[in-house]
């Protein structure tokens, strides 16, 4: 069992090292204009994002993102409660919310630039609405989800409406609203990069795009490989951050598993 | 049955709200002419529903979408099984799998631009691209998930490895494969269009773009109404069809009252 163990721990952290190793002594040499020595494109990674654009195109990117996720989430929430807890206000915008869903979140970019222009605001805007609709209605699923039995359990105690939704309504639904937060920043992380793809010369996207347009592959690639891993860390982020707000429901999930 | 109308009622006065707002919003010209009015968007829809042009544009990206999805599916479960299947090549792609996993395929458009040119082939790699992996994880997870009572109970009845994997993994995995199809097909047109819109990939992603170069803002709008409506049944045709194929399974049977 112990050495099954080393053997996998072996094998996890040897396979991607290997990739690693073979991508830089396979790509050494290569005059493929396409694919540039690893060598190259670390240097170049280097040059461009250690410290050169950090502040002009990382932070603003990482900025608008974090600003639109920000504003999408707490209207997404805001207004996901409205509407599950009026239901005529849920009857009356059901439609549209799934209508506007429907449209690819990136869809909506051409009419910011055209409604707003290419500046920052167009690019919060645009991230901060298409990662609103994922939120909004996992809230709404959240709280309709929500047993019965715990809302009379709730009105027996007789506790005051706010005392219902910010202390019964709201944890019970925090798993459903994590999901959906999650899916929200994958879209905001998306529409961050297509809105800054789309015609803007700032930012970590249109650097990418412009060095692919210029034919500079290795400041591509370095821009490929940033962007791979802000994804890649920002996800961690999340999961580190619901991990905290929802250690209680892991918990019990453990526990219900392990019985 | 008064009850059963209301809702429907609020939502037509939700909509129609929605539209006279927008025409007010035009007229008042708060955005020059970047917002068309609501009618003169509807009066272009119906007039580019008449091209043949558009008609090939929607084609090029439903196949583009469907076709990609199609090998995606294909090639995702047959990955997930192996992956799932063997622990040695679980731990050897975990790594590779985790970091790949929340990387969206827009980032790797440059470099899919770059070597295949604005043309179908990227957007068709683009959308195996963005909806493989999903399909790969999920499928991993069904398999880890399958009773493990079943798997022993079809090799004390002399089962081979071959068949067991078809006759007991594949289905325990089918819900959650069938979880991935639903999130992967939507995935695969908002991806073709974005390989469209971004990269200059054939279908209604570059008319888009095109549109919003040339200040054709009510073929802007227009087309992003197509979008919504074929958002909406690229949803509706995913969850009828997962409905179908696993009508067996308990969380989709029906409720015996």
């Amino acid at each position: 069992m112990r050495n099954l163990a080393i053997r996998n721990l072996v094998i996890g952290t040897g396979i991607p090292v290997l990739l690693l190793v073979a991508w830089w002594f396979l790509s050494a040499n290569s005059a493929d204009p396409f694919f540039p020595p690893l060598e190259t494109i670390l240097l170049r990674f280097q040059e461009l994002w250690l410290f050169d654009h950090f502040q002009s195109d990382v932070l603003l990117s990482l900025g608008n993102l974090f600003l639109g996720f920000a504003i999408a989430a707490v209207a997404g929430v805001a207004l996901g409660f409205a509407t599950a807890l009026v239901p005529p206000v849920r009857w009356m915008i059901d439609p549209l919310i799934h209508f506007l869903r429907g449209i690819p979140p990136v869809a909506l970019v051409p009419i910011f630039i055209s409604l707003i222009g290419f500046g920052t605001q167009m690019r919060v805007t645009s991230i901060a609405l298409a990662a609103f609709f994922p939120t909004m209605i996992a809230t709404v699923d959240g709280i309709r989800s929500v047993s019965n039995d715990l809302m009379d359990v709730a009105r027996v105690y007789r506790l005051s409406r706010k005392e219902r939704v910010l202390n019964v309504l709201l944890p019970a639904a925090m798993p459903q609203i994590f999901s959906g937060l999650q899916v929200s920043l994958q879209v905001a992380f998306i529409v961050m990069i297509a809105s800054e793809m789309l015609g803007s010369s700032q930012g970590i996207g249109a650097m990418t795009l412009l060095a692919q347009q210029s034919f500079m592959a290795a400041d591509m690639w370095a821009g490929i490989l940033l962007l791979g891993v802000i994804g890649f860390l920002v996800n961690i982020l999340f999961g580190l951050l619901r991990g905290k707000v929802l250690s209680w429901y892991i918990g019990s999930r453990r526990l219900a598993r392990a019985a | 049955m008064k009850v059963s109308i209301h809702p429907y009622a609020l939502s037509a006065v939700g909509i129609a709200g929605a539209l006279v707002i927008w025409q007010i919003l035009s007229a008042a010209n708060l955005a020059g002419n970047a917002l068309p009015a609501a009618t003169t968007v509807f009066a272009t829809l119906a007039s580019i529903l008449g091209t043949g042009a558009f008609w090939s544009s929607l084609g090029a990206t439903l196949g583009v979408a469907l076709l990609a999805l199609a090998v995606a599916a294909v090639a995702g479960v047959a990955l997930g099984l192996l992956v799932g299947s063997f622990e040695p090549v679980r731990y050897a792609t975990a790594a590779v799998l985790e970091f790949l996993k929340p990387v969206p395929p827009i980032v790797i458009l440059p470099l899919a631009v770059l070597v295949l040119g604005p043309t179908a082939e990227m957007s068709f790699f683009l959308v195996v691209f963005g909806c493989l992996l999903p399909i790969v994880m999920q499928t991993v997870d069904g398999v880890q998930g399958a009773d493990p009572v079943a798997r022993d109970t079809a090799r004390s009845y002399g089962m081979g490895e071959g068949e067991i994997l078809a006759r007991v993994v594949l289905p325990s995995a089918m819900p959650y494969i069938g979880t991935a199809m639903r999130v992967a097909a939507p995935a695969a047109l908002v991806v073709t269009v974005v390989a469209g819109l971004l990269g200059g990939g054939p279908g209604l992603g570059q008319n888009i773009y095109q549109a919003q170069a040339a200040g054709d803002y009510a073929s802007l709008y227009a087309l992003v109404i197509v979008l919504g409506v074929l958002g909406l049944l690229f949803q509706a045709a995913t969850r009828l069809a997962e409905r179908r194929v696993l009508h067996w399974h308990e969380s989709y049977r029906e409720v015996v009252h």
